[in-house]
């Protein structure tokens, strides 16, 4: 099973930018999305996500994943309905305001969710990492740290799901199709889980130390990452989106 | 012979985890010379993994606790240098290939060691290809690590410390998660490295076989101490003494040993492989009893009672295609009938895990029927026919949850509907039988503990069918004995059990029926013996029959057709003996 942010390979202009580079255009149009209010740029920043998805050659990867964030937003958006009290009562508890927001919340968590997951998918992980070590001078341990979670949460989603079919084969109702009773048979699971995250950190450890983890210093990525002109010029446009952001 | 001075030395070196009292090595003494090629081998508990942390310099830097005596890699004391220093002299893999992995792609996972022990720039990409070369997985570079098998991932941490050129090479039971064709490849390709490079190879193996074929010396660890150690011949000259520490012996090797006890051979060189089991027995047989061709056949294959009962398990032509993966079977057919152990055996990828997992319910075929105990399994939740289908998987940890053991073991039951009151009692004499303390938390055992927890709550169910997936992977001699013993007390009481194992010895020595699969579909089936003594499907299967199969089918061949269809040691020396009187 492959995860959510698995790197697709490619060739595209996307795929060739520097990884920081790709990081400030993520993080600008997050900083848009979160600085507009009005819905024609709401909608044109997560149209333009979208167009850079295909562009990448990723647009199906990305629409996938829209289904774990739709279903967030609609929960936004009720609460968005419930807690906004202010203008004309239409329903219930539902209010006019509530309604004019409400929407707005929701393509906001899309457009912040989604930048930074596309960004993910066109970047190598190690590439990330030697950048922002390179380029934004972060401290190898935290990038290697970063990186590392990225790369456990697959295997620990292999893992979770081994043990969900070893209990479901032991007679634990993990096929029960109601959500709430699933979820209460999934707690216990954290023990077997914990157990095994502990233990595979632990050596991880053990292993990247005895490859010379404390050796690595800024200058020792074999692959280089220069600011070029392409990455110059995406910059540039980084900050006229935020500043599109800021005016519209 | 003047000893070249040793590489890594042990003097004295004993050691305890934490503030724990018993200690894991007590009073080693060992040396590595350069250029060896040594397996470790011992039952669980034996301290191996600690030796092997000793040796790579994880303890004292890695691993708390108190250690007394000294270890030396290459002159120093591991105490008065850093484990990375430790690391330009020894490179070691742990058992666990996944957390030993520090990237997500191939080549990066090269660069790291290489970029952090400041390998010039210009000599990186030399370096990595090498490596790659050596290894044999040059197409694999630009592969994500997540997507290779078990055996690719091995090879990938390999050739990630060949980058590095360490001296040394120490490995915790790489092989233990590997199918016998991609263990086989591993051991090839250490044996390449210490023969063309020089590098000296230290290597914890369970599998015996391999041992032999392959290392020049063997050390064989009993309860943090070295209980034997020489080369494979003495080693394996004492089978007696070693069966009683936990340790399995190559069948040939118990061949000899058990002619030599019988008085037909002097003692003290024990067979190590087919080829010098069967020139060996052709010499003797000849020698002794020319012209006694026709000897009366022994009394191979005896005959097992057929089994008539309905059977408890049927696949009736069954296909299933796992979406977004290669797990695939086709046209899968076969039964399984109370009181019958049926093995299936095949390569990595044949697909034998997904024929359990539509067996016990966790899958549903896409076309053709699973039945079990009458139930058809599209009709029937996984979780009600756990009641009938029991399945001990290959890693114990995944199926254990709860904090005691009796908890543990009535779980299963009270999941299935017994009452609080008989669940436990049942657990309760179950955990008494295996000698299991009812209070321990199941977490802190041993491996092997672990595993018999795992067991005893598949036994406590009293199910129908029992499904084994590798029951012996991880566990020493005497642990896979236990299992195995169990599990044929739990066929004789009418239980049908399937198992899923690498190890073919296993298989000939319990399994009835073996199913051969590749490809996703079944290539054979039938009585054990006559499926093993089947070298054309083995090869096709791409499975190696088990060693006293093989030495049968080649004594039959080459000597006296009275060793044909011979599957155990007995078989042999019997037939061996009966011809020389």
């Amino acid at each position: 099973m492959t995860s959510v942010i698995d790197y697709v390979p490619g060739d595209t202009l996307l795929h060739r930018l520097n990884p920081v580079t790709k990081l400030a255009l993520a993080a600008a149009i997050i900083a848009a999305t979160l600085l507009a209010d009005t819905y024609p740029l709401l909608l044109a920043l997560l149209a333009l996500t979208f167009a850079l998805a295909a562009y990448a050659g990723v647009p199906g990867r990305l629409a996938r994943l829209l289904k774990l964030v739709v279903p967030l937003g609609v929960v936004m958006f009720v609460f968005q309905l419930i807690f906004t009290r202010t203008g004309g009562v239409v329903w219930g508890f539902v209010t006019t305001d509530g309604l004019l927001t409400g929407p707005k919340v929701c393509l906001r968590l899309m457009g912040v969710a989604l930048p930074l997951v596309l960004m993910l998918m066109v970047t190598r992980l190690t590439d990330l990492a030697n950048a922002c070590v390179e380029v934004l001078r972060v401290p190898y341990r935290y990038a290697f740290t970063f990186t590392t979670a990225l790369r456990f949460v697959p295997v620990f989603s292999q893992e979770m799901n081994a043990i969900m079919e070893a209990q479901t084969a032991r007679g634990v109702e993990y096929d029960t199709r109601n959500p709430i009773r699933k979820l209460q048979l999934m707690l216990p699971l954290c023990v077997p889980l914990l157990v095994s995250s502990v233990g595979k950190t632990e050596a991880t450890a053990l292993a990247a130390e005895q490859r010379g983890f404390y050796l690595r210093t800024r200058e020792s990525s074999f692959k280089r990452y220069p600011l070029v002109a392409r990455d110059w010029i995406v910059l540039a446009c980084c900050v006229a989106l935020v500043a599109l952001g800021v005016v519209l | 012979m003047a000893q070249p001075s040793p590489i890594i030395r042990l003097d004295d070196v004993s050691f305890s985890y934490g503030a724990s009292a018993t200690p894991a090595l007590d009073h080693v003494s060992l040396g590595i010379a350069p250029g060896e090629f040594v397996g470790v081998i011992g039952p669980s508990g034996a301290g191996k993994s600690t030796l092997a942390a000793a040796l790579s310099g994880a303890i004292p830097h890695h691993y708390r606790g108190q250690l007394f005596g000294a270890v030396t890699v290459d002159g120093r004391d591991t105490c008065e240098v850093t484990l990375t220093d430790i690391s330009r002299v020894v490179g070691s893999i742990s058992q666990d290939i996944d957390a030993q992995m520090v990237a997500s792609v191939v080549e990066d996972e090269l660069l790291f060691g290489l970029e952090n022990f400041g390998v010039p720039h210009d000599q990186i990409p030399g370096r990595l290809a090498s490596a790659l070369e050596t290894v044999g997985i040059a197409e694999l570079r630009e592969r994500e690590i997540a997507t290779l098998s078990g055996g690719q991932k091995q090879k990938v941490a390999i050739a990630a410390m060949l980058a590095l050129r360490p001296r040394v090479l120490v490995l915790d039971e790489p092989t233990a998660a590997l199918d016998p064709v991609s263990s086989s490849t591993v051991f090839e390709t250490l044996r390449a490295l210490n023969r063309d490079a020089g590098i000296t190879v230290v290597v914890i193996e369970q599998k015996v076989a391999l041992l032999c074929e392959h290392c020049d010396r063997i050390v064989v660890m009993d309860r943090g101490q070295v209980a034997f150690e020489g080369t494979p011949r003495t080693v394996f000259s004492h089978g007696r003494e070693l069966r009683a520490l936990g340790v399995d012996s190559p069948r040939v090797a118990r061949i000899s040993n058990s002619l030599a006890e019988h008085g037909v051979i002097e003692p003290g060189a024990p067979y190590l492989s087919v080829a010098e089991a069967r020139d060996l027995v052709a010499d003797l047989v000849r020698g002794r009893a020319a012209g006694e061709k026709n000897a009366a056949a022994g009394t191979p294959a005896k005959p097992r009672p057929a089994r008539t009962a309905d059977p408890v398990v049927s696949f009736r032509d069954v296909s299933f295609a796992y979406p977004g993966s290669r797990a695939t079977v086709e046209h899968l057919s076969f039964d399984a009938r109370p009181g019958e152990i049926v093995g299936i055996v095949g390569q990595n990828g044949a697909g034998k895990t997904t024929l359990t997992k539509l067996l016990n319910g966790l899958f549903k075929p896409a076309s053709g029927e699973v039945l079990v105990a009458g139930l058809d399994t599209r009709d029937t939740p996984t979780s009600r026919l756990a009641a009938h289908v029991s399945t001990l998987f290959q890693n114990p940890d995944r199926q254990l949850c709860k904090d005691t053991v009796l908890d543990e073991l009535a779980f299963g039951l009270e999941l299935t509907g017994v009452g609080a009151g008989e669940a436990r009692e049942r657990a309760r004499s179950v955990a008494e039988r295996f000698g299991l303390s009812l209070d321990a938390a199941p977490f802190s055992l041993s491996r092997g503990q672990r595993q018999m927890v795992a067991l005893a709550s598949v036994v406590v169910m009293e199910p129908e069918v029992v499904l084994l997936d590798e029951p012996t992977s991880g566990l020493d001699y005497r642990e896979c004995m236990t299992v195995m013993e169990t599990v044929r007390e739990m066929a004789e009481k009418g239980c049908a059990v399937v198992m899923v194992c690498h190890d073919m010895e296993v298989v000939s020595d319990f399994a009835e029926r073996v199913i051969v699969m590749a490809d996703g579909r079944i290539l054979g089936q039938g009585p054990a013996d006559q499926v093993f003594a089947d070298a054309g499907l083995m090869a096709r299967a791409d499975v190696e029959a088990p060693q006293v199969v093989r030495l049968a089918a080649e004594l039959a061949r080459d000597v006296s057709p009275a060793f044909a269809g011979a599957s155990q040691v007995s078989d042999i020396v019997d037939t061996v003996e009966g011809m020389l009187k």
